[in-house]
């Protein structure tokens, strides 16, 4: 936590002077590129709480952002992002810093490109992992939370490491190849969304995570697809107050990816499975435990005007794809957690208007079953959550 | 009396929302021309090739100078028009593609103009520079590149 206040401070700092000494110096600066965004959203939902007390009607949807890059040579290119963000109980938007990275451009030629990327690097899972917190680049109000979990978003977020992205440039498609080695960065929604609840004792990262993506786009984006996949584990030191023993949690997730861009309409599907072991964890249901989630959506927008677009999607995810009623489960644990915590089925509809190229408004209808993308620090008793649930979310977005 | 004299008003106003429904479905009457600072060195660009510098994938030219991308806002006709026609990639998709560079630090983005008047001047005094302009814009400090 200390280490993040540190990197935010520094790189505020940096940001700082920067921009001070663009005045000063104009031509070493030239390319010093600054832009932003802004979002906030409301939340109404017919029962459980999703991002802030969402039953009452909730506000406690915000990101601010703000970015900075520079290319101090032809090869070189520094860029990095501040980003506060308000998330219910889940985050409280205390800034952090969301990549900060240096891209060397080793190759660049008509018929392929190699970039080396050092610092704290976005991983780019699905279609829309990297870009995941400003609402422009979004399919909805949220992410499709089947496929991108944000109770324990951070996990696979972004990483400090290195990685090597190569893209070669055919005429029937590009390929972009990303292989990324890094530590992820954990927070107590990880501890919530692995262990169940917070404990007293550390769950931190234990080595590495591996990050890689294989993306292939035809020239005219008419198909974009994508496999990626990240790797990574994590160990539970227990305090003496836990009831639990130490553990270890390994797990890969892994997401296929498809676009469809054909007229006035975006056809986009993704499956997500992640098969996680759990190690150790003495006195806790988790002990020994194998499984591996799921979670699957398709969705079609339609754009009748170019800055108006009409969305449907429908998407299921399971916390155990081997039992995805979540009966299993629920007997395990003697009925204290409800077997539509295990799963969540959602019919999701919204409107996107872009008011101008820098201003956009969304309203969105979710239809729910079961409570299996709800973050436990949010809904705390399993038992008083409700299966069947609506949201009806609205967002106003600014970008500069 | 008045019902009659509330009937032409609507007519004409009937006529003149017709008017501009045609005029914003009709093709805009100026095509786009690619242009680019003299000192590049490209005379033609494949339709492939044009994409990668768009889409910001091609960041230097042959003789190594850095490729400078210059654009109009997405809902401007002539953007949209050069878009459709010259990368036959529609705005959205570019926009896509630069907001993943932009928002994750995965590449540069293009500047963008206001006017096609800011657009021949920046690129006319940019070395590396490549943008668009109507065909009809005349002037002599871009040259003008074709698409094959």
């Amino acid at each position: 936590m200390s280490n993040r206040r540190l990197l935010s401070l520094v790189f505020c700092g940096l940001l700082v002077e920067l921009l001070r000494s663009q005045a000063a110096c104009a031509d070493v600066f030239d390319d010093l590129e600054v832009h932003g965004f802004a979002n906030q959203g409301f939340v109404k939902t017919t029962a459980n709480s999703f991002f802030g007390d969402s039953e009452r009607g909730s506000f406690d949807f915000t990101e601010l952002g703000i970015n900075a890059t520079i290319e101090p040579s032809p090869s070189l290119r520094l860029s990095g992002q501040l980003l506060s963000r308000r998330a219910g109980e889940m985050y409280d938007g205390s800034p952090h810093v969301d990549f900060a990275l240096a891209d060397f451009s080793i190759r660049n030629t008509t018929v392929d490109s190699i970039g080396l990327l050092l610092g704290r690097i976005k991983n780019p899972l699905g279609l829309f992992n990297e870009t995941r917190d400003v609402a422009f680049t979004r399919p909805g109000i949220f992410l499709p939370q089947v496929v991108y979990y944000d109770k324990v978003r951070n996990l696979f977020m972004s990483s400090d490491g290195v990685a090597v992205k190569w893209n070669l440039f055919y005429d029937a498609a590009n390929v972009e190849l990303f292989f990324g080695v890094g530590k992820p960065l954990l927070d107590e929604n990880v501890e919530h969304g692995y262990l169940g609840a917070s404990f007293a004792g550390d769950l931190e990262t234990d080595g590495v995570a591996y990050i890689t993506r294989l993306l292939v786009e035809t020239p005219a984006d008419t198909i974009r697809a994508a496999f990626s996949i990240a790797k990574t584990s994590m160990g539970f030191q227990p305090s003496l107050l836990d009831p639990i023993g130490n553990g270890n949690v390994d797990f890969v997730y892994g997401i296929a990816s498809l676009q469809l861009s054909i007229e006035n309409w975006t056809i986009t599907a993704e499956y997500m499975r992640e098969p996680t072991n759990w190690d150790g964890f003495t006195g806790s249901i988790f002990d020994g435990m194998t499984m591996a989630a799921e979670g699957y959506y398709m969705q079609a927008a339609w754009q009748p005007v170019s800055n108006i677009e009409f969305m449907v999607r429908y998407g299921e995810g399971f916390a155990d794809r081997n039992d995805r009623s979540g009966e299993k489960f629920s007997r395990l644990t003697f009925a204290s957690v409800p077997a539509h915590t295990r799963y969540s089925k959602a019919l999701v509809t919204g409107i996107r208007w872009d008011v101008s190229s820098n201003f956009m408004l969304r309203a969105e209808f979710q239809r729910h079953k079961g409570t299996f993308i709800l973050s436990s620090r949010e809904n705390p008793d399993p038992v008083s959550t409700q299966p069947d649930w609506n949201m009806f979310a609205i967002s106003a977005s600014y970008r500069f | 009396m008045d019902c009659f004299r509330t009937r032409p008003s609507l007519t004409r106003f009937a006529r003149t929302l017709l008017h501009f429904c045609l005029a914003m479905l009709s093709p805009p009457a100026v095509a786009a021309e690619l242009v680019v600072h003299p000192s590049v060195p490209e005379h033609d660009l494949t339709v492939n090739m044009a994409r990668l510098v768009f889409t910001m994938r091609l960041l230097r030219w042959p003789n190594g100078k850095r490729v400078k991308v210059f654009v109009l806002p997405d809902q401007n006709p002539l953007h949209r028009e050069f878009t459709k026609e010259a990368l036959d990639l529609y705005p959205r998709q570019l926009r896509r593609v630069w907001d993943r560079n932009l928002y994750a630090g995965s590449g540069p983005v293009p500047v963008e103009v206001a006017t096609v008047q800011d657009m021949a001047r920046l690129v006319s005094e940019t070395p590396g520079a490549i943008g668009y302009l109507p065909n009809d814009f005349d002037i002599e400090a871009v040259r003008v590149i074709h698409v094959k």
